[in-house]
């Protein structure tokens, strides 16, 4: 439960910092790297901000679920969570210990960043107990519904896993109402020997802008597996970063992004291999229909005391169309002499021989292209480490195929 | 069974084939000898339907039906297989999943309810066996990380279950040893019956010492030049070809 504690001038201080780095450099241009293929035009257009706080009577929240209505924590699911006396939530304004809002240089200098830290209302700091195994995925529903056009939600939290623990995350974003660009920051602390998977299964609506901003700082031993699926957004772009800080961490990053009509998904992952030992993994795949276009920006950047480290990055891209674009920049960065990196891109339409061999077997052709679509997308969500994600994937990748052909 | 008639046909504006004639009946099995690069795999793929190859002329008759524009996979259901050269590597579907898919395809193109799972794992085992491969073969992608024997017993494995009525063989003995080679012949000799027939594409003469053809075809630069028994493949392996051409 949320503890009442002093405030701190240590978020404001923050937030002024940052307001005044972004009322510097203003909304990113297409000069910046990071920003070189996502315009960010037009999510300067949503100034508006939410006044009403929306009903939620509809939406069916269980004991298992942390809700966030318009990106601040409900009261009410928190005081119905079932592990709510397995943590310890305090508010973002009461925050002492300045290391806790630290983020790497590279998010400090994104100007997005910068605005949504000065923007957001009220976020939490999740500390969970030492040694908690929770076994079944923690649900966390992010609810947006704006009630005027260009309306700009900012969320802020962070989350600590501490050390012996393994929790899992589920997140969910429904949309509802206006218009809105959701801007999404989080921080994950993951102490050592602890694991954390953190599921994403993300379904926008046409006219949301989502932007998020995921940075995972890991201690010794500590596992992070991040899956995701994105689907149906004309702008959903997702920055994440992970700091590997001590000998023996491990990283798995698998997404899949279906496209279609102008739908435009981005992804843009670095991984700082800053101690020996570490193993990281980024499998990011994009299957682009129509008009829709994607953005794969994937760095690893391997330091230089930071020996025996594995790392693998691939990006691939199915286009299923002529009109459709994948934008591929992997990328990395070796200070080290005694690592395993590789990284690899591909991008193509479907395979004609793949297309012939299961039609020369007497499989229609509408139903061999399902298939080999199928099976392209399927290589990554198999690696996904939740089942629960694996499933609602394999479910909404079905309807996807079947919507488009 | 096939009557092929005086069929032409070209990939990218050029002429392979130049006018083709064969005639198969049921329970025969043909084998086109001939240079690479004499047309015989473009055949193979033109009687499958390959849309990557132009039809210039002529025609394909199934069983007195005419099948030469029809789709790929219409022929297949009609009864053509063709065991590929090549077998692409498929990597995210599993051989059950496409062994059943195809399966399924032929029994509701008869009017047949689909085989429930029971019964494909039963009779697929009991092919995997005769092959001498693993029950965990089902299990593995299509062709993904095969060995060369293995793609090729794949397509010997593909070929029993759907039990088409013509199994057009294309070099399916290129890159194998002795074992396999015997192994994938076993395979044919088990498909054929007298309701059935294959036609063999071949370089070499030693997959027909396992399987013996009834009628010999040689070619030439994309038409059949000379036909007769088993006598001609020894004088291929003797001679060559350049005699054909005197």
């Amino acid at each position: 439960m949320v503890i009442p504690g002093l405030k701190s001038n240590m978020i404001n201080n923050f937030k002024k910092d940052c307001l005044k780095r972004f009322t510097s450099n203003g909304f990113p241009t297409r000069k910046e790297e990071n920003w070189k293929f996502t315009s960010s035009r037009n999510l300067a257009k949503f100034e508006n901000h939410v006044e009403e706080i929306p009903s939620i009577e509809h939406l069916n929240i269980d004991d298992n679920t942390l809700l966030f209505i318009n990106g601040i924590l409900d009261q009410g699911s928190l005081n119905n969570f079932k592990f709510n006396d397995k943590l310890n939530i305090s508010d973002l304004d009461e925050i002492t210990d300045n290391s806790i809002l630290e983020f790497s240089d590279n998010f400090n200098e994104d100007s997005i960043f910068n605005l949504g830290i000065s923007d957001f209302k009220k976020g939490f700091y999740f500390k969970f107990d030492e040694k908690l195994i929770i076994e079944k995925p923690i649900k966390i529903i992010n609810y947006y519904k704006a009630d005027q056009n260009f309306s700009r939600i900012t969320s802020f939290n962070i989350f600590h896993v501490q050390s012996g623990s393994e929790i899992s995350f589920e997140e969910n974003d429904i949309y509802e109402g206006m218009s809105s660009f959701n801007l999404k920051l989080n921080k994950f602390i993951i102490d050592d020997n602890s694991v954390l998977k953190f599921g994403k299964f993300n379904q926008g609506v046409d006219q949301n802008h989502q932007l998020s901003y995921n940075y995972f700082t890991m201690k010794k031993d500590a596992i992070l597996k991040i899956d995701g699926l994105n689907k149906q957004s004309i702008f959903n772009k997702e920055f994440i970063e992970v700091d590997l800080n001590d000998s023996g961490s491990d990283v798995n990053i698998s997404i899949l992004n279906l496209g279609k009509n102008n739908d435009h998904l981005d992804n843009n992952i670095l991984i700082n291999h800053n101690a020996e030992s570490c193993t990281s993994f980024q499998h990011v795949r994009n299957i682009l229909d129509n008009e829709s276009s994607a953005v794969f920006n994937g760095k690893v950047i391997v330091l230089e005391g930071a020996q025996k480290t594995d790392s693998n990055q691939s990006n691939k891209n199915l286009l299923l169309s002529d009109t459709s674009n994948a934008y591929s920049n992997p990328q990395l960065e070796i200070y080290a002499d005694d690592v395993s990196c590789g990284h690899g891109s591909t991008t193509g339409a479907l395979n004609e021989d793949s297309v012939f061999y299961l039609r020369a077997r007497g499989i229609k052709k509408t139903d061999a292209i399902k298939i080999l679509i199928k099976a392209f997308a399927k290589e990554v969500v198999d690696e996904f480490s939740l089942s629960s994600i694996q499933d609602i994937s394999e479910i909404a990748l079905d309807s996807w195929i079947n919507e488009q052909h | 069974m096939v009557k092929i008639k005086n069929l032409e046909a070209s990939i990218e504006d050029k002429k392979i084939l130049k006018g083709i004639d064969l005639d198969i009946n049921p329970g025969e099995v043909h084998v086109i000898m001939g240079r690479n690069g004499s047309g015989k795999s473009t055949l193979a793929n033109v009687i499958a339907g390959n849309e990557a190859y132009e039809l210039d002329n002529g025609s394909i008759f199934m069983n007195d039906e005419d099948i030469t524009e029809m789709s790929i996979e219409n022929r297949a259901l009609n009864g053509i297989f063709l065991c590929f050269q090549y077998p692409v590597a498929i990597p995210g579907v599993s051989m059950a999943y496409f062994l059943r898919a195809a399966l399924n395809a032929h029994l509701n193109h008869q009017g047949k309810e689909e085989i429930d799972a029971l019964e494909f794992l039963k009779n697929s085992k009991q092919i995997l066996g005769e092959l001498g491969l693993d029950d965990s073969f089902l299990k593995r992608s299509i062709n993904d990380g095969f060995s060369g024997g293995e793609k090729k017993k794949s397509e010997i494995l593909q070929l029993l279950s759907i039990n088409p009525k013509l199994a057009v063989l294309d070099e399916t003995d290129s890159g194998l040893d002795v074992d396999a080679l015997r192994t994938v012949a076993k395979g044919v000799n088990k498909f054929r019956n007298n309701n059935n027939a294959v036609l063999i594409i071949t370089h070499y003469q030693r997959l027909l010492d396992y399987i013996k053809p009834d009628i010999v075809h040689l070619m030439i630069d994309g038409k059949i030049v000379k036909t007769g028994d088993m006598s001609l493949v020894e004088k291929v392996e003797k001679d060559g070809y350049s005699w054909l051409e005197e």
